[in-house]
This record gives structure tokens, sequence and C-alpha cells, in this order.
């Protein structure tokens, strides 16, 4: 018994020592030392915002609730039974919008990267659509389509559709030639082409837009649910407002801020780090 | 018989300040079939401008580019194989996915692709390296990961742009050795592009040298050195030979 576990150990010891030989001065990391490394620069950054707000509090205590009572607020909140409803409407909302948007950008962005003509078509359109704030499209897409979800689609949609599209384009624009010209000697199919030497070199330019997507999507969802739906976080934000409960209202923000910080680093970070293995870590500043 | 040939080939090429000028100056050669065509000229003189004229990476300003079948017709621009100057290969793709991919967009059977990737890797002493991603091999074994792509392919034209340039000399000859056994073996037409004058002695049937730009064709040489190969005095001596008749300088003037 006694040997058969301790067999067990041997075996175990040799298959790290396979991963780390013992003559190699590499050492496997730490395991308390990474979550540290992982974890408390972000918590500080929490904790900063956190104590900045509590020093305002104390000045104006009637302006402003303290941190304290609006985190009771939102804990009070999960544990009513519409806010998961509404915090889903949100995110929905989110989510088919940018989806929407960062298909055709994809699609927009390499077409202006590759052909001229496609360029010169776009550029005035993206830096038109730049201009055109998302309340207007807001205001533009409930007069449209009426009290419906088309209208959040497409206010989202076409708010943040120039932005993404400026992001793809400059990366198409980046692209390498040499890669291109090899899938082309080797007969790589169009799809091929896209699929395996396009995409992935967007890779960086994707993860930017995305992110910087999803932050303005939210800010615009909130907008058209204030006036267009009857449920949502915004709709909820607009509620607590007319009564004037500023507690509510920061409660509703904190809330879906956690949502995004929740998607930022269990989907996002998890996805990026997936598809970009193969790049060996940059590390210039870092000890 | 010809594989291949370039007749009167010109091209020009632009610089930034819009000035043209000519690179390619009414190149004319052959390319035998089952043959190594040896194409040596000095640095910048558009060697590999033409091969990537040939693949159809390029079009030339004037003259043309003749394939033939193996019966003697000419016909359409044919699957080719290229070992770029650069290894030139995908990073976020595994050494194996690089060379699986080449064989998918050369219309390879899927069966076969395992057996290509093992097999080509293997002549390349890379067999190990499979599932490694590019970014972590040494300069010389990702350009030998570019060989084994070209030759996967098992295309019967195969160009090659100083393939051998970034590698050891010891891993260099034993590259050499393969691939010319590769190609008396299998009748490989081979387009080789060097600058090193022994290589070019040991691996070709045939030496095409080029002037220095704007290149035209200073001479043809037959290659007299029987087959199989083997590295010894007499490669030095043809490639002595070589130097003599060739003008081999650098570009006079930019
Ligand atoms: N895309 C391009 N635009 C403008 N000039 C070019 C371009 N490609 C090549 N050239 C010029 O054409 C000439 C020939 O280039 P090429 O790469 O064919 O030389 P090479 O013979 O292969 O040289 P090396 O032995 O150094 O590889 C060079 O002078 C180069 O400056
Ligand atoms: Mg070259």
């Amino acid at each position: 018994m006694a040997s058969s576990s301790h067999t067990r150990a041997t075996v175990e010891m040799q298959q790290r020592d396979a991963v780390y030989p013992r003559e190699s001065p590499l050492r496997r990391p730490a395991v308390g030392r990474e979550i540290i490394g992982r974890i408390l620069p972000p918590l500080m950054a929490l904790v900063t915002v956190v104590a900045l707000w509590w020093m305002v509090h104390l000045v104006f205590p009637r302006l402003l609730p303290s941190p304290l009572s609006t985190f009771r607020g939102a804990v009070r909140l999960l544990s009513e039974g519409g806010f998961f409803f509404h915090m889903i409407q949100s995110l929905r909302r989110v989510f088919v919008g940018s989806t929407v948007a960062m298909v055709f950008s994809v699609a927009v962005g390499i077409y202006m990267g590759t052909v001229v003509m496609g360029e010169r078509f776009f550029q005035p359109l993206v830096v038109l659509g730049l201009t055109i704030p998302g309340l207007m499209w807001s205001l533009i897409a409930v007069m449209l389509f009426g009290i419906n979800e088309i209208a959040p689609y497409f206010a989202v949609a076409v708010t943040i559709f120039p932005m993404l599209v400026i992001n793809i384009w400059a990366g198409v624009k980046a692209l390498d030639k040499e890669l291109i010209d090899m899938s082309h000697v080797f007969h790589f199919s169009p799809w091929l082409k896209i699929s395996q030497v396009i995409i992935p070199q967007l890779v960086p330019n994707i993860f930017a837009a995305t992110r910087y997507g999803l932050g303005l999507a939210w800010k615009v969802v909130v907008v058209v649910e204030m006036f267009g739906t009857s449920n949502g976080v915004g709709y909820q934000v607009m509620k607590a407002y007319q009564i004037f409960d500023m507690e509510a209202v920061i409660a509703w923000t904190l809330t879906f801020v956690a949502a995004m910080i929740l998607i930022e680093y269990g989907i996002i970070n998890l996805v990026e780090q997936r598809v970009t293995a193969w790049r060996p870590k940059v590390e210039v500043w870092r000890r | 018989m010809a594989r291949l040939q370039v007749r009167n080939a010109e091209k020009w090429f632009q610089r930034e300040t819009g000035q043209p000028f000519k690179v390619l100056d009414g190149l004319s050669f052959e390319v035998r079939e089952g043959c190594v065509t040896v194409l040596v000229g000095p640095s910048g003189c558009g060697k590999s401008t033409v091969l990537n004229a040939i693949v159809g990476l390029e079009r030339l300003d004037r003259g043309e580019l003749v394939f033939f079948n193996h019966d003697g017709q000419s016909q359409q621009r044919p699957l080719i194989g290229y070992v770029f100057q650069g290894p030139r290969l995908l990073p976020w793709k595994t050494v194996g996915d690089n060379v699986r991919l080449a064989l998918r967009g050369a219309g390879v059977a899927r069966e076969k692709w395992e057996d290509r990737v093992q097999r080509y890797l293997a002549l390349v002493g890379l067999e190990e390296y499979v599932t490694q991603y590019p970014l972590y091999l040494s300069g010389g074994q990702r350009q030998r990961v570019g060989l084994a792509r070209a030759l996967a392919i098992e295309s019967d034209l195969v160009l090659m742009d100083e393939p051998f340039a970034s590698v050891d000399e010891l891993t260099a000859r034993q590259l050499r050795e393969t691939t010319r056994r590769l190609c008396e073996q299998l009748h490989r037409t081979v387009l080789f592009v060097t600058h090193n004058l022994p290589e070019a002695a040991y691996m070709s049937d045939f030496v095409v040298a080029l002037t220095a730009r704007p290149a035209c064709v200073e001479a043809c040489i037959d290659n007299p050195l029987p087959c199989p190969r083997r590295w010894g005095p007499e490669i030095y001596r043809f490639a002595a030979d070589l130097e003599a008749k060739l003008s081999l300088r650098e570009e006079a003037e930019i």
C-alpha cells in the first residue's frame, strides 16, 4: 500500500521534472506569488476609487451617498426579483448591437484596407459617423422603429460601427504583404486567406475594438432604455432619477460596471490569452 | 526538354520619387525538365524578381513566361513550390499546421497530409518540432520549415531563393545533399537562386549567370560533374571555373 503510493508520488515528481528538468535554472513560478501579482494591482485600483468617493462623501454628505450605503443598496437590488431580468435585458441589447456592428465593421474594414475605391468611398462616411453623437442615434432609432427591440440594436450598432471600422481598417493597412503573397503562391482559397492569414493578424485590433465597442455600447443602451423601452438598467435608472434617489442611480450603475468587469476578466481576457498563445509574452518593462 | 521558358523578360520598378528604373533587361533562359537550374548573379540584380514573376507575384512589363507540360505542350501556370528568401511562416500556426495549410491550398487529399508532414519535416531534420510555434524556432530552423513546406506539396516545379543562406555550413551541406538527391530520384524541376558558387557547383545541372542590374543573361554553363553529386575537390574546381567566367560584382550605382 505504502509502496504503491510512494511510486505514484515518484511518477508525479518525474512528470514534473520532465517539464522543469532538475538541472534547468528555470523554476515553476510560486502559485501564491503569481496570484498576488495578478489580484493585488486591480484591487488597489478599486480601493483608490472607493477611498476618493468616501472623501467626497465626507465633504458633501448631502450630495453623494456613502460607498457603504450604496453598496448596501446594490446588495438589496441583487436580492430583489427584478434585478436579473433588467440586467439581462440590457446586456442582451449590448451584445446583439455590438455583434452586428462587429460583423459589419470587420467586413467593411477589410474592404477599405484592401480596395482603394472602397477606402475612398467609406472614409467620408466613417468620419461623418464619428461626429454623430450616440444620443442622436438613440432618438432617431426610437422615432424610426418605435418602442421595440430594433431601436436599441440599431442605435448601438450604428453608433459604435465607425469606431470599430477605424480600428480594423488601421489593422488591415498594416497587414504583412509577404504572408499574403505566400498564401497566394500556395493557392490558398479566399476563405483560407481570410480565416488563416488576414483575421489572425487583425486579432489585436479586433480585441481593442471589442473592448472599446462594449464600453460605448452600454452607454448608448442606457440612453435608449431611458425613453425607448419599458425595462432594462437604463429604464430603472430613469425611474430612480424621477424620485431623486441618488443611491439607487449609483447602485444600478455599479452593478452594471461590475457586470462589464466580469465580462472583461471572465471572457475577453481568457479568449485573448487563448488565441495569442503562439506569441511569446512581451515583457520589456516588467520584471 | 524545357519545363519553363523565360522570353525577353523586362521589368521596371519605381523609386520612392516615382522615377522608374529597369531591373530585368530582356532576360531569356529556360528551366529544363528534371534538372536543377541555378541562377547566380550579384546582389540586387533581380533574381528574386524573376522568381516572383514566375509564381505570379509580379507581372512582367514585357516578354513572356511559357510553361510546358510533360508532353511539351504549353500550359497555364502550374502549381509551383516556392522557398522564399525569408521563411514566411504563419506565426500563429504550428510548424505542422503551416505545412498542412500549404497542402490544403495545393489541393492534396486530406488522407495524405499526416504522412507528408512527417516525411518532409523529417527530411529537413525537424520531425520533433511538428507541434511547436515558429517563433520558438531558430532562424535556420524556420527556413527549413519553409523548405519542407515547398517540397511537401510535391509540385513538379520548385523555386528556391537562397534557401540555405541562413543555415550553418554543415547543416547546409546535408540539406543540399537531401534536396539534390530528391531532385535526382523524383525528377523534380528546380530553379535555384544562390550567390554561393560552391553551392551552385554542387546543386546545378545547368547554371544561368545574370549581370548586374539591369540584369540580362551573362552566360549559360552546363555542369560537367557526374551524378549522383558528391561533395569534393572537383566541386571547388568547378566553382573556381565559374568565378573565372563570371563578373559577380556588386551593383555599381544605386
Ligand atoms: N517592390 C519593389 N519596388 C521597387 N523596387 C524593388 C521592388 N522589389 C525589388 N526592387 C528593386 O529591384 C532590384 C532587384 O531586387 P531583387 O530582390 O530581385 O534582387 P536579388 O537579385 O534577389 O538580390 P539579393 O541577392 O540581395 O536577394 C533591387 O535593386 C530592388 O531595390
Ligand atoms: Mg533576392
